[in-house]
């Protein structure tokens, strides 16, 4: 319960003086900082790579770089967005060099869950409301492609606005709203 | 009494419009319009509900356990990372400086040694105080100096990293 508070918290910005003093080489501003996005990053970061090890490596690499790039980060601008950029360009190299395969690529999965559902008959979404929505849901999402996986993870569980999730995926707006609008069509369809 | 009956092609495109609105992210004219036409038509307020229960559910998706020690040893990881790459620049730095020193002295002996020797030191034929030989002598002297240090800075920190 705690977790999910701290992760789905609506927490302001980082505050001014622990980016000031991350900038300054300071530790103590890196830990508060590291520790105000732990869960939340690692969180981005399992949603895209779907892989234990890699979210954990990429954890690391992101804050490596935050470390190397955080002279350049203007300040007036959101540290969120920024952050989850970083991550996000780090993740997606890492899912090109890994696969070799298209970002928009449905993932390969075994059984899809909507047969897994086939049995009782009822309305799918009923079934998942009722038994274990939210393992499904996940279940659902992880065979989304990478993409969708983003903006779904970003609007939805980062609960980020629409222009930060283009700012962190290098889109246009209108490319976002596309992107959210198939996403929950194709994960509908998948559950069906 | 009348009712409002919705055009097909009204009707299409509100549809359209439901995950989106259920994702809060349709502008507030065109959450007016689906607010409006779902008042009046129960097939799309229906439909609106099944999107919103999806929006609820991506909401409140098991949340993964952040792995032990993740935390910790990211911290010490970037830690390590920032002294290293301090100690880097600053061996650079160092390097430069001592390579600096090293022309400079070398020139100055140049001077000292062209007034001591009045301007000859043979040696095999070659006068050594000569800018050309001088300069060939000074510069392999620095680059061996040079060289013996970054090696023996980086037995040092190699040392060091696996104490």
């Amino acid at each position: 319960m705690i977790l999910a508070a701290s992760m789905n918290a609506e927490a302001p910005d980082t505050a001014e003086s622990a980016l000031a003093g991350l900038k300054r080489g300071d530790s103590r501003a890196l830990e508060t900082v590291m520790g105000q996005y732990q869960h939340r990053l690692y969180r981005f970061l399992l949603r895209l790579t779907q892989d234990t090890a890699a979210a954990e490596d990429l954890f690391q690499q992101t804050w490596l770089r935050v470390i190397e790039k955080i002279g350049r980060y203007d300040a007036r601008r959101e540290f969120t967005p920024w952050l989850f950029a970083v991550a996000r360009n780090l993740a997606i190299d890492y899912l090109r060099q890994r696969r070799e395969t298209s970002l928009d690529a449905p993932q390969e999965s075994g059984i899809a869950p909507g047969e897994r559902l086939a049995a009782a008959g009822l309305d799918p979404l009923e079934q998942l409301l009722e038994f274990e929505r939210g393992s499904m849901l996940a279940a659902a999402i992880s065979e989304l492609p990478v993409i969708h996986r983003e903006v779904l993870t970003l609007r939805f569980e980062e609960e980020m606005k629409l222009e930060e999730i283009a700012e962190i995926s290098s889109i246009p707006l209108s490319t976002v709203k596309s992107r959210l609008l198939r996403a929950m069509q194709s994960l509908r369809g998948r559950l069906q | 009494m009348t009712t409002h009956q919705p055009g097909r092609h009204d009707h299409d495109q509100i549809r359209s419009l439901l995950p989106l609105a259920a994702a809060g992210a349709l502008s507030p004219d065109e959450l007016k319009a689906v607010m409006e036409h779902a008042a009046v038509c129960e097939s799309c307020r229906r439909e609106w509900d099944v999107w919103g229960s999806y929006a609820t559910g991506l909401r409140q998706l098991p949340q993964p356990a952040l792995p032990k020690d993740l935390f910790a040893r990211t911290y010490r990881r970037v830690l390590q990372e920032r002294a290293d790459s301090l100690e880097r620049r600053q061996n650079g730095w160092m390097l430069g400086a001592l390579g600096l020193l090293s022309w400079v002295s070398s020139f100055v002996a140049w001077i000292a040694m062209r007034a001591w020797t009045g301007g000859t030191l043979d040696v095999f034929g070659t006068n050594l105080v000569d800018i050309g030989p001088w300069f060939l002598i000074s510069t392999l002297l620095t680059w061996i100096t040079a060289g013996s240090a970054a090696v023996a800075l980086g037995n040092q920190r190699h040392t060091r990293r696996f104490q």
